[in-house]
């Protein structure tokens, strides 16, 4: 086995953990957030700061009595989670979450290593990504469907037209910055935004940057695109049956899928983790992953949710349109 | 413990201060190019941000402005309203310390959940002297009729009002709500039902008293 | 409309409603007995007005009169309240009310005050009056008595009661020492309230006797009627309110007279949710208790339990029992298992007071040709107006009996012969035309001789009754010169309240005539006294009705044969309506229904008397039985009125019948035995639950059914000539209990003190010392000598109410005893 190898299995469980946990952690800060944006305090018991209340609900979570609804199909009803969580950790291999840098002489045995930005550097990085995240669909679809409940039979139906609609979105909105680059690897992306901030693609392309975003929040199924588990209109979707850790897997998968959408913004859009002057690349990226994951929350806070007729009419009468104009327009602009 | 003061003067009080203006939002269009058109209208002129302005304002407001609104309840408790009905309590006679209860069973005989119970006797000094009084606060109602049609002010309702139990039944003897005779000094007189209405003087007829 | 007009009888309109009674009624009572509602503090449906409250004011064509003392006339139209009468009253609820105590919360009487139903229903909502009051203190009066004179309004219903009805006359009313009226308040405030209040402002209640204690027979019926919480019992006080209590319709168990009482039961304690018994209550204004039926109400057997074990020994016993021993205080369901179980298993049935009654009753049926007297207690006090009592301890026998003696004096102004060998000085103070005859012991053939001697047709007497009494008699001329009393009646006008009354005066006039004498040996016989014709003279005045009560001393006598026949004769050729007193609680009824045995040898099952194996109903027994407010049944009272009592309290142990049923031939509940009480001695086939038990606004009973008399052979056996039989000796001792003791029931009742004890009077007592032991053929026993005020005479009473001194036995067919007595 070469050093190549052993280094992507330590990267692939280090993202493995890091992003669990980020997920994880990622509960409390929407909860702190939220209650924040309402003057409220939020979790404060468990903890300082109720910073352990993450423990608490995973304890919590891995202790709950797993239920397996009569009628369901056992099999898929226990497979469909996995999907969710697997999907997600999978398109993460594609994506720089660092600059390359090297690992200090001083370490033994792996000292001077050079250790690449990105577990898999894919010359189809950016399609790989959208292509695994599209497949994590078939995690609420088949949910839903196998715990034969209505309110899951609805989510799964949700599921299935508000993701392949923003799946088309999604793919027109990169589209552009990819002819732009002229690359789908995601290092190429970085490595176009290299002198500052005056070289983000988010100025020559706002559009698709905008597209991207609101398709971005629909495929994570955020709020106002939290159409599959509305707990108004449909209980909780395709996770109405679902307890204890295989609910927490679809969690984990989504909050994961927050992370890695807040990582191709920043990628494509935002400069990725060119340094900028004198403040490294590594504080930048993560400052504009954060903001990318705030956002999400912050739009929780503010704005009520769509309903499916006007989300199907935004993806297909406004922004279809819009980002194809924007491929033509960019088109026109690169040949000219 | 500002913010519960503060709570207190955001009460209903403070409805007329906070200014709601109606807005006029036009007639909804039902479809096709009016609608499409509002849209790009709402969207130019970033209506969506000031959504999200407010939500960081208020956000800004609790975090740095000291204006969270939480109350950590079992920690922090609000004062609740002078006629609310909680458990009851036994008041004493200030001048001398004695309860004020006679035992005429008129709580006994008015409490429609049929909760409180007494026993009397003749005491030795020729007075009618409670031996005995419950109530079943598992029965109890609140429904305020005791304090009402107690002759003496006897028994009022106090602020207790954590009143979950673990079995239906819920005892309460005549020493548990009386007065501790050291906190005397810190008695209070009950607002609500069967107090002396502020106007009472009003109501009484004169009866001659010449001597 | 047409006028109804036949023997005696009136119609008159109150309030638009034509209302019918007899002639001579008063307004308000012929109201109440048609559910008419005249406001009346101070009046009681069976005494005489007092005029206390004049609350009761109506206008009775066009004249305002006061319904309570207003006779009734044909064609009278009377209206109840219009503007002036309503403000009248009005203005007396509001005297009432001035310097009343505002304590109502602590008051026994609140919920149940009149004084609070008045001042509502007036609508007194202001108070115009005042005066400064006079401290008045609450005192003890009895052992039972509780009196609280702030509390008290005087309207001197307590008076009334206790000198019309029960006849102790032990309260009267005494100077408050109050302020004078206002002299200007004559002229401003209406005339009635004006006059109550002055009279009010004058008068208190107090003991007649001028102590601060009563000398009375602690009946405390004065504490029934009184409207406000003044008198309460000491017992009772602040231990709850009227509305807690839950009343039970029941019937007194302690004597003959079957009193209708109400039980008022609520739980024990908080913690002990057992029904308790607080006190009993009365309809006053039909019936009036003694001091044990309102008292002594807790005797029931409050340690019975399901004694599997013992319920199989009390079988054994009494499949090998010779006889059962028993007394008549007993439901009428209860004498019939005894019945059947003599009829099933052959026992003998002892009870030694029904036995002797079975036996005068049987004797008196074949005299008579029913087997039940015709006389009606209940029509007696009404309208007799001359009563003889022979052969009962009034006093201490049927209290009921002593109050149909009062009645008769003081309300229709009638007059009384009491005739027993121990003198009652109670009796005596009743009225001035009462005369108690110390007859000499076992001389009531003489008695009975006499009267028939005096009032029988001599047409309807068989001729050798006829020429035994003329034998009897001599007959002379003489001139008396003679003093009797002459009514005058002179108008006067009070002073105080400026209103006329006419005033019945007695001026003593002399006069000489020639009378008759007839002197009969008879006289001589039971020891008349010498001015005995005179006496009689004067008492007979104007008599037309005529009672004569017979009691115990008659059933248990050596010429109980003799003297039944004697009564039946009596009641078949003079006038006299004849009632015969059973001797204990349901004695009629067992009588009836049992055939009982003589006194035998052998194993005895005892219940709640002396036995080898006991069943009691007094918790000492070896198998507990249910006491008669544990249980439901009916009792056969003096009224000869089968009445209903009810379960005031919780039972947990075996009954009577659960040892018939185990035995294979009880019914599934003791009340099922109700409808077969048997027809052919009366009674009526009748469910339980069907006997109705309370009173009509009339005041006629409507309790129970009355037994019907069943006509027998008559042999009408020949009276015989008189055998006198003296009991003489050191002492004589009467078997009589002390009041407010019947049996041993009262006995375990808390609030009934009057211990087992040798009862003298008190020239008796200074010569016996305050101990003596006692030798009843040759069973030997310290008792305690206690005084009994009213008693006179040597003559001391032993009382019979503890089964275990078997007291019964040792005087046998005779309530009178020699015994021997010494110092202990």
């Amino acid at each position: 086995m070469d050093a190549l190898m052993i280094g992507t299995i330590i990267k692939i469980l280090i993202i493995l953990l890091i992003v669990s946990a980020i997920a994880g952690f990622g509960t409390y800060i929407e909860r702190k957030v939220l209650a924040f944006m309402q003057r409220r305090l939020g979790p404060m018991h468990v903890g300082p700061f109720g910073l352990l209340q993450i423990a608490a609900d995973g304890i919590k979570l891995f202790t709950k009595e797993d239920i397996i609804p009569q009628n369901a199909n056992k099999f898929i009803f226990s497979l469909a989670p996995t999907i969710t969580a697997a999907t997600a950790f999978i398109a993460m291999a594609a994506l720089p979450l660092f600059p390359t840098f090297t690992i200090p002489e001083a370490l033994p045995l792996i000292g001077g290593a050079i250790v690449p930005s990105v577990i898999a550097d894919i010359n189809i990085g950016i399609l790989f990504i959208l292509g695994t995240m599209a497949a994590g669909l078939y995690g609420p679809l088949l949910a839903g469907m196998a715990q034969s409940n209505k309110w899951g039979i609805l989510g799964s139906a949700r599921t299935a037209v508000q993701f392949l609609s923003y799946e088309v979105v999604t793919g027109l909105s990169v589209l552009a910055p990819i002819m732009l680059v002229g690359s789908l690897s995601l290092i190429d992306f970085n490595d176009a935004q290299i002198g500052g901030i005056g070289s983000w693609l988010i100025w020559q392309q706002p559009v698709a940057f905008i597209l991207f975003l609101i398709a971005g929040f629909a495929e994570t199924n955020r709020t106002p695109f939290d159409l599959l588990e509305h707990e108004a209109e449909i209980i909780s979707g395709y996770v109405t049956e679902y307890s204890g850790l295989r609910w927490g897997m679809f969690f984990i998968g989504e909050y994961t899928n927050m992370v890695t959408i807040s990582i191709i913004a920043a990628v494509v859009f935002c400069g990725g983790y060119n340094d900028i002057g004198f403040v490294s690349g590594w504080l930048l990226f993560i400052l504009k992953v954060v903001f990318f994951f705030f956002l999400m929350l912050w739009v929780r806070a503010a704005w009520p949710h769509v309903r499916p007729d006007q989300m199907m009419w935004l993806c297909w009468k406004v922004l279809m349109p819009l980002a194809v104009v924007n491929v033509v327009i960019t088109g026109i602009i690169i040949m000219l | 413990m500002a913010h519960i003061e503060e709570h207190k003067e955001t009460q209903i009080a403070q409805t007329e201060k906070q200014n709601y203006v109606m807005l006029n939002l036009g007639k909804t269009p039902d479809y096709g190019m009016p609608a499409f058109i509002q849209v790009v209208k709402r969207s130019l002129s970033l209506e969506l941000l000031k959504g999200l302005g407010v939500t960081f304002r208020e956000m800004i407001n609790g975090l740095f402005r000291g204006k969270m609104h939480t109350t950590k309840y079992p920690f922090e408790k609000l004062p609740i309203a002078p006629r609310y009905r909680a458990i009851h309590e036994m008041l004493r006679l200030l001048e001398s310390g004695h309860y004020r209860c006679i035992g005429c069973g008129l709580c006994e005989k008015i409490c429609i959940s049929n909760c409180i119970a007494m026993e009397t006797r003749y005491d030795e000094n020729q007075r009618k002297e409670v031996s005995e009084y419950t109530i079943n606060f598992g029965r109890c109602i609140f429904c305020g009729y005791c304090a009402e049609v107690c002759p003496e002010l006897a028994i009022v309702h106090g602020g207790r009002y954590e009143t979950a139990g673990e079995q239906r039944a819920g005892f309460s003897l005549f020493e548990d709500m009386l007065t501790p005779i050291d906190k005397l000094k810190e008695q209070k007189e009950f607002a609500g039902f069967g107090s002396v209405s502020p106007n009472a003087d009003e109501n009484i007829k004169k009866t001659p008293l010449a001597y | 409309m047409e006028e109804i007009e036949n023997n005696g009888q009136i119609s008159l309109t109150i309030d638009g409603k034509v209302c019918v009674s007899k002639e001579g009624e008063y307004i308000l009572n012929i109201a109440r007995a048609n559910g008419i509602f005249i406001p009346a503090i101070c009046y009681l449906t069976r005494c005489s007005p007092t005029l206390a409250c004049r609350i009761c004011l109506v206008e009775a064509d066009g004249k305002r009169v006061y319904s309570c003392n207003t006779k009734a006339k044909d064609g009278m139209n009377v209206v109840v309240s219009n503007e002036e009468i309503l403000e009248e009253r009005r203005a007396i609820m509001q005297v009432y009310d001035v310097n009343h105590p505002l304590q109502c919360g602590v008051c026994d009487q609140s919920g149940s005050c009149e004084l609070q139903n008045y001042t509502l229903e007036l609508g007194v909502d202001e108070q115009p009056y005042k005066i400064a009051d006079v401290k008045r203190e609450s005192s003890n009066w009895s052992s039972v008595l509780h009196y609280d004179p702030a509390l008290c309004i005087v309207c001197e219903r307590c008076v009334t009661v206790c000198k019309d009805m029960i006849g102790d006359s032990a309260l009267t009313t005494g100077p408050r020492e109050g302020e004078g009226l206002d002299k200007d308040l004559k002229e401003t405030m209406p005339k009635d309230a004006y006059a109550m209040w002055n009279k009010l402002q004058k008068s208190i209640i107090v003991p007649s006797n001028d102590t601060d204690k009563t000398n009375c027979s602690d009946c405390g019926e004065c504490l029934s009627v009184c409207p406000v919480g003044a008198l309460v019992s000491r017992d009772f006080m602040y231990t709850s309110n009227a509305w807690e209590l839950q009343k039970i319709p029941a019937t007194c168990a302690h004597c003959s007279s079957g009193c209708q009482i109400y039980y008022e039961v609520k739980p024990t304690a908080i913690a002990n949710r057992d029904k308790k018994i607080y006190r009993v209550t009365n309809e006053w204004n039909y019936v009036s208790l003694c001091g044990a039926g309102r008292f002594g109400y807790d005797f029931e057997n409050k340690t019975a339990t399901k004694d599997q074990k013992a319920l199989k020994l009390a079988i054994k016993a009494i499949q090998k029992a010779d006889a059962i021993r028993f007394n008549s205080i007993i439901t009428n369901e209860e004498a019939l298992m005894l019945q059947s179980l003599k009829e099933k298993l052959g026992v003998k049935l002892i009870n030694s007071d029904a036995k002797a009654f079975k036996d005068f009753m049987s004797h008196y049926a074949n005299a008579k040709g029913s087997n039940l007297s015709d006389g009606n207690i209940r029509t007696m006090m009404q309208e007799s107006d001359f009563i003889i009592s022979v052969g009962s301890a009034l006093r201490h026998d049927n209290p009921n009996v002593r109050y149909l003696f009062n009645n008769i004096q003081k309300l229709n102004k009638g007059a009384g012969l009491y005739f027993h060998p121990v003198g009652d000085k109670l009796i005596e103070s009743l009225g001035k035309n009462v005369a108690c005859i110390t007859n000499n012991i076992n001389s009531e053939e003489a008695v009975l001789y006499w009267i028939l001697d005096n009032f029988a047709d001599k047409d309807k007497l068989p001729k050798e009754v006829n020429d035994y009494l003329s034998s009897l008699s001599t007959i002379s001329k003489k001139i008396v010169t003679e003093t009797i009393m002459e009514d005058v009646v002179e108008v006067v006008v009070d002073e105080e309240s400026g209103e006329s009354k006419e005033v019945t005066k007695k001026v003593p006039k002399k006069l000489e005539r020639e009378i008759e004498v007839k002197e009969s040996k008879l006289l001589e016989m039971f020891n008349a006294p010498s001015d005995f014709a005179d006496i009689l003279e004067k008492f007979l005045a104007k008599k037309e009705n005529f009672s004569l009560v017979v009691g115990e001393d008659l059933y248990f006598h050596p010429r109980s044969k003799n003297l039944a026949i004697l009564v039946a004769l009596i009641e078949s050729s003079t006038p006299f309506n004849v009632a015969i007193i059973p001797p204990k609680t349901n004695s009629l009824g067992v009588s009836l229904i049992c055939d009982l045995d003589d006194e035998c040898s052998g194993y005895v099952v005892g219940y709640n008397e002396a036995g080898d194996f006991r069943l009691s109903a007094l918790g000492n027994g070896d198998l507990d039985m249910p006491a008669l407010n544990q249980q439901e049944g009916t009792l056969t009272n003096m009224h000869k009125i089968v009445v209903p009592t009810n379960a005031a309290l919780s039972y947990d142990g075996y009954t009577l019948n659960d040892i018939l049923n185990e035995l294979g031939f009880g019914e599934r509940l003791t009340i099922d035995w109700t409808k077969k009480l048997p027809a052919k001695k009366g009674f009526e086939s009748r469910e339980f639950d069907s006997l109705p038990n309370g009173y009509n606004n009339d005041g006629s009973e409507n309790r129970g059914y009355s037994l019907k008399s069943q006509k027998t052979k008559v042999t009408q056996p020949l009276p015989e000539q008189i055998t006198l039989g003296d009991v003489s000796g050191e002492v004589v001792a009467y078997r009589c209990n002390p009041q407010r003791q019947f049996n041993e029931f009262t006995a375990t009742a808390h609030q009934i003190f009057e211990p087992f004890a040798l009862y003298v009077s008190e020239e008796k007592a200074t010569q016996l010392g305050k101990k003596v032991k006692i030798d009843l053929d040759g069973t030997k026993f310290v008792l305690e000598v206690k005084v009994d005020d009213r008693m006179s005479g040597d003559i001391v009473k032993l009382p019979d109410f503890k089964h275990s001194f078997e007291i019964y036995k040792f005087f046998g067919q005779n309530r009178f005893k020699s015994i021997t007595i010494g110092k202990a």
